[in-house]
């Protein structure tokens, strides 16, 4: 028995040995360990042996069966090494074809452009405010003190419909909406389609505006300009030079055009900024006191400014667009550049 | 308005560059749009004397001479022969470029070196035609000085880009009250002192102002004996250089003092006025006129009209008569200065559509108070230039005299709102070098009078923005507000537009703007229903084109429009989408309604050209998944989808609408092949509408979430045969029918029709996976649930299993 034994330990040793895979170890594991394996069948006919011989016998089979377990987890454990090995090797995909993933789609850039404006805004504590587009001469003519038969209408040629309405030709008749709704303390900006009856490279008779209003008690004129740095810096990088000088509008008094340092070539000059080293961005001014008295506003005791912008200019500066017409030809080669 | 940098200098002494000057208008609200540098570039062209002029040995046409430049003598070779000996001349030097980017170099002709040309005004850009080269004056010239130096033609021109509230800058002389303002200089007024002789004005003329609320002021000097001739080189020049033709003396004298004091003149042949009387009148309806131009006008009763003792003249402020214009025969001229309403003015030039630099004057208001001035300063330059006498007296009705405004103004309420801390003498400084009358009134208020030329300023604001402008917006220190916080969260439309936008990007769609405004035929090519609401679509009064004449009811036409054109540009592969207002007419008085749609579109394949997938087009189920996507995002719970009276414009066989609750969200499915062929389209389109207030409307947020259970799951498949027209949504409701809360998930993974099924039969399979939260379920629970689930498939859908 203990020849036996021995005998059976050593062949199988070496057969583990040279086995060399795992499915041979496999076989060696059920064929000497399985329910009808040798060393199990050894260990069944324990039972025939006398009480003395018992113990020593077992102990000794276990030792076997020990050894063959271990030999056979090293052997194992080495062949799986050696698969995962050999796996690492041979296996070589081509990482420079293109990954397989859903398609991305695009904001439209002036979608873009609302966004952070918008959001800039929100953390100088801007609400978002919104009014018709097919607006009542009213709201966007004379309640911003365009007087009827007025040479400041000019500046904005306007498509009319009938009853009184129009296309809205700024989106500052919003201020007024929200100045009838609601009083002082506000901080409003106004994104919206504006149009105008004028077509060319430079001018699309439908294009977007942003309307910023904050009317509050003791706000100057020097307020502005700082919110107003605030911002180009913001929209533009930290160091943008800004200027303002003055101009004209119905609405705003005073009023002033703002600049800021061509964002092509940093105020050197060129021909984007037609040498000027100047770029005309916005337009704003303190709320003329006529605008309160149509809102029913005491100007002697509040104060406030509005400005309002292009987004198309914005997106073309920002983005190096030339010509206003491909934001509105959606061409997807153009689009799924955003 | 345009004005050059010398004129300037005669009225204001500044020592300023033409860019610092530019810069100062700009900072003053005078925005400089451009700067034209006349004879900049030309400093290469000198003063030069022939010394020698001779045959060119080998041309018959050419001369060869010696040129003195002031510093040495040059071979100058040159074709022209209006020159000689001892001429003072234009040399072009080597180096020089003439306009046209035309460079002189050395060079040799027909043999001879030439160092240089010799000018004609042509090629200097100094006149249209000029026979000969330009021979200068010889008085006082020295040679080699620049050329445009030695004759004062150096200046620059500026183009003024003026606000509409800036009426008083529309002269010179209005421009250099400024610049004397913001320095601090006097301004020199051009000479307006008039020789008088003859017989009074009176007797020879007369005017009568019917309709004085429309010609507040009508002054008239009247000069016989004049004779119309060209006008003198410094005049034509001076006009030239802002762009106004010369015509003959009398008109330019007009045009000059229009331009100098900005007050528009008008000169008429004074013979040729019936009665020598002048009658400002209200137009009959439908009077005929023709103008100078010589146009034939209806007239309407708003118009206003000088007119002689029998007819119309003029177009008051607009364009004189071709009836009484000057001629060269004119020698007797009735000069007419005078102030009409702005509103008149503008009215008549728009219906009329004559815009003129009389009418832009008139209409933005003149200087009631300088009427006569100008009146004067003409009348004095014709006897000048013209010859005559100028008839004792000028006419002047003038019955409601304006007196100026005086304005209280609170020095410290300027400082306050624009933000700056300036003493009050500044304060009241700027606003006396701007020439108002200042007076201290009680209580700290003082009393403002405005110039009568800055009709612009007529309350305490106007004033508070000409301190911070005269101070300079550059001096105002930026601050930020000191404010009251309010709560501002974007309201629950606002933020849900935002993540639709997301979601539609984050789904591989590319958004696009179209125009809101449409062609009316568009409703035809989308084959709406006659009584389709959206044909009836908000018409604009004035489109540009008829393309875009009507406000869009909805944005399929410029969805498909895009598509088909990016299909042309070889773009094949699209998923576009917008998420725009339309435009609704409303019943009665009420405002037109802008509710906001969104639309999608896709085509092509759905993986481009890629390598790792089959290469297949996109279908209903792509649109669909996308708007099933978006719905269960936002929260739209328990959308159904029907395939009954589904919109004209979807393939009816394949398109539904989209319902959540009993609100009709939208619509999904494949365009009509008639609808794609309208737009142009060769290929399949697959497109989704949602109605974004239905999508607000039923857009839950905040739902309970369950956990997940921690036992194990089984999965059990159904393969079945079911009538071909029986929809699979069905199937998930029998199943879902048997309400066993183990069932978790029940998914259709099969589909399939042909080969091995019968005519008129689908075969659907569907998996159904069971879990208990409480416990492991057992083979047998299992199998009794999916029993029940099999028997009610076969009892009401009479499905056959596979």
């Amino acid at each position: 028995m203990r020849e036996q034994l021995e005998k059976l330990k050593n062949e199988t040793l070496t057969s583990i040995k040279s086995a060399g895979n795992v499915e041979l170890l496999q076989d060696i594991r059920v064929r000497m360990l399985g329910r009808k394996g040798e060393l199990t069948a050894l260990m069944k006919g324990l039972g025939a042996l006398s009480a003395d011989e018992r113990p020593i016998v077992g102990q000794l089979v276990n030792n076997v069966r020990d050894e063959i377990e271990s030999a056979l987890e090293a052997a194992l454990a080495a062949a799986r090494e050696q698969v995962k090995a050999e796996r690492l090797k041979s296996e070589r995909i081509d990482v420079t074809l293109p990954g397989r993933h859903a398609a991305s789609g695009s904001k439209h850039p002036v979608s873009l452009i609302i966004e952070e404006v918008c959001e800039i805004f929100a953390g100088l504590g801007f609400a978002v405010a919104e009014g018709p587009e097919i607006e009542h001469d009213w709201y966007n003519f004379e309640a911003l003190n365009f007087p009827p038969e007025h040479p400041a209408r000019d500046m904005q040629d306007t498509f009319f419909v009938e009853n009184n309405l129009l296309l809205r030709t700024h989106t500052s008749p919003v201020q007024i909406r929200t100045m009838l709704k609601q009083k002082p303390p506000l901080r409003i900006i106004a994104p919206g389609t504006v149009y105008r009856c004028d077509s060319d490279a430079t001018h699309s008779p439908m294009f977007h505006q942003i309307e910023g209003l904050m009317v509050d008690s003791g706000i100057t004129f020097g307020d502005l300009k700082g919110i107003l740095t605030v911002f180009t810096n913001q929209l533009f990088g930290q160091k943008t030079g800004v200027r303002l000088r003055p101009s004209f509008f119905p609405f705003t008094e005073p009023s002033a055009e703002v600049d800021i340092a061509c964002v092509i070539c940093g105020g050197k000059g060129c021909r984007v900024c037609k040498n000027s080293g100047w770029l005309e961005i916005l337009g704003a001014g303190m709320v003329d006191p006529e605008v309160y008295r149509h809102v029913n506003y005491d100007a002697e005791n509040i104060s406030g400014f509005a400005f309002g912008m292009g987004i198309e200019r914005i997106a073309m500066l920002k983005y190096g667009i030339n010509d206003m017409r491909l934001l509105f030809e959606n061409d997807v080669r153009f689009l799924r550049q955003f | 308005m345009k004005v050059t940098y010398n004129w300037l200098k005669e009225y204001v002494d500044f020592d300023l560059s033409p860019d610092q000057l530019a810069d100062l208008l700009t900072m003053l609200g005078l925005e400089v749009e451009a700067m034209d540098r006349l004879g900049e570039g030309f400093d290469d062209v000198v003063v030069a004397l022939v010394e020698e002029k001779r045959q060119h040995p080998n041309a018959d046409k050419l001369s060869l001479c010696r040129v003195n430049n002031g510093s040495e003598v040059l071979d100058v070779v040159c074709g022209a022969q209006n020159f000689k000996q001892g001429d003072m001349v234009a040399l072009a030097q080597i180096g020089a470029v003439l306009p046209g980017d035309f460079k002189i170099k050395k060079s040799k002709i027909r043999g001879e070196e030439s160092c240089g040309m010799l000018c004609s005004e042509k090629e200097l850009g100094l006149a249209d035609e000029s026979a000969g080269i330009m021979i200068l004056p010889d008085s006082g010239l020295v040679l080699g000085t620049p050329l445009f130096s030695a004759l004062g033609l150096k200046d620059t021109l500026f183009e003024i880009g003026l606000t509409p509230n800036r009426a008083d800058c529309l002269s010179a002389v209005g421009i250099a009250r400024e610049i004397a303002a913001k320095l601090g200089l006097q301004v020199r007024y051009p000479d307006s002192a008039v020789v008088e002789g003859g017989e009074p004005v009176e007797s020879v003329v007369g005017v009568v102002v019917e309709a004085s609320d429309l010609c507040p002021r009508y002054a008239a000097r009247y000069v016989s004996g004049c004779k119309i001739s060209p006008s003198p080189e410094w005049l034509v020049k001076r006009l030239n250089a802002i762009g106004i033709r010369s015509i003959n003396n009398v008109v330019d004298i007009t045009n000059l003092v229009m331009m100098e004091l900005g007050q528009p003149l008008h000169a008429f042949d004074c013979d040729r006025l019936a009665g020598k009387r002048i009658v400002v009148r209200r137009a009959g309806e439908g009077e005929p006129f023709t103008t100078l131009d010589g146009q034939q006008r209806a007239l309407v009763s708003d118009d206003l009209v000088i007119c002689d003792a029998e007819r119309p003249v003029a177009l008051a402020g607009v364009m004189g008569g071709l009836n009484s214009e000057i001629e060269n025969t004119t020698t007797c001229i009735l000069l007419e200065s005078a102030c009409f309403k702005p509103a008149a003015v503008r009215k008549t030039s728009k219906r009329l559509g004559l815009h003129t630099e009389s009418s832009h004057r008139f209409e933005r208001g003149i200087d009631i108070g300088g009427v006569a001035r100008a009146l004067d300063r003409a009348a004095a330059l014709i006897v000048e230039l013209a010859g005559g006498t100028m008839a004792r007296g000028a006419l002047d009705v003038y019955p409601g005299k304006c007196e100026p405004v005086s304005i209280p103004f609170r020095p410290e309420r300027a400082n306050s709102l624009i933000g700056i801390d300036l003493a009050r003498e500044e304060i009241l400084d700027i606003l006396t070098r701007l020439e108002c009358r200042v007076v201290e009134g009680a209580a700290g208020i003082v009393q403002v009078e405005p110039p009568s030329y800055r009709i612009d300023i007529e309350r305490e604001i106007d004033l508070i923005e000409e301190v911070a402008r005269l101070n300079g917006f550059d001096r105002i220190p930026a601050s930020m507000p000191i404010a009251r916080i309010t709560s501002d969260r974007p309201s629950r439309h606002q933020q849900l537009e935002k993540r639709v936008r997301n979601i539609l990007v984050d789904h591989g769609m590319n958004e696009i703007i179209n125009f809101s405004f449409t062609d009316p035929g568009s409703a035809g090519k989308l084959m709406l229903r006659e009584d389709d609401p959206r044909r009836n679509a908000i018409r604009l009064s004035n489109p540009l084109v008829d393309e875009q004449s009507v406000m869009r009811t909805t944005l399929l036409p410029g969805l498909l429009e895009t598509v088909a054109r990016n299909i042309n540009f070889r773009s094949l592969d699209l998923s576009l989408f917008e998420m725009r207002r339309v435009y609704m007419p409303s019943a009665g008085d009420d405002m037109p309604t802008e509710p906001i749609f969104i639309v999608g579109a896709m085509t092509g394949s759905r993986d481009g050209d890629g390598w790792s997938r089959p290469n297949e087009s996109v279908d209903f189920y792509d649109a669909k998944g996308v708007v099933e996507a978006l719905l269960e995002l936002i929260g739209v719970k328990g959308a159904s989808w029907l395939s009954d009276s589904v919109e004209p414009y979807y393939h009816p066989g394949k398109s539904c609408r989209i319902m959540a609750g009993r609100d009709q969200i939208g619509s999904v499915g494949e365009i009509h092949p008639t609808v794609q062929e309208n737009f142009g389209i060769e290929k399949q389109v697959f497109c989704f509408e949602l109605d974004f207030e239905k999508l607000l409307k039923n857009s839950k947020t905040g739902s309970s979430i369950t956990a997940p259970s921690r036992f194990p799951d089984s999965t059990r498949d159904i393969a079945m045969l079911v009538p071909d027209d029986l929809q699979s949504e069905k199937v998930v409701e029998c199943v879902k029918g048997v309400k066993a809360k183990e069932i978790e998930q029940i998914q259709i993974f099969d589909v399939y029709r042909g080969k091995g099924i019968p005519d008129g039969y689908a075969s659907i399979a569907i998996r159904i996976r069971y879990r208990s939260y409480e416990r492991t379920l057992t083979d047998d629970e299992i199998s009794s649930i999916h029993k029940k689930i099999t028997d009610s498939l076969i009892n009401k859908l009479q499905v056959t299993l596979r």
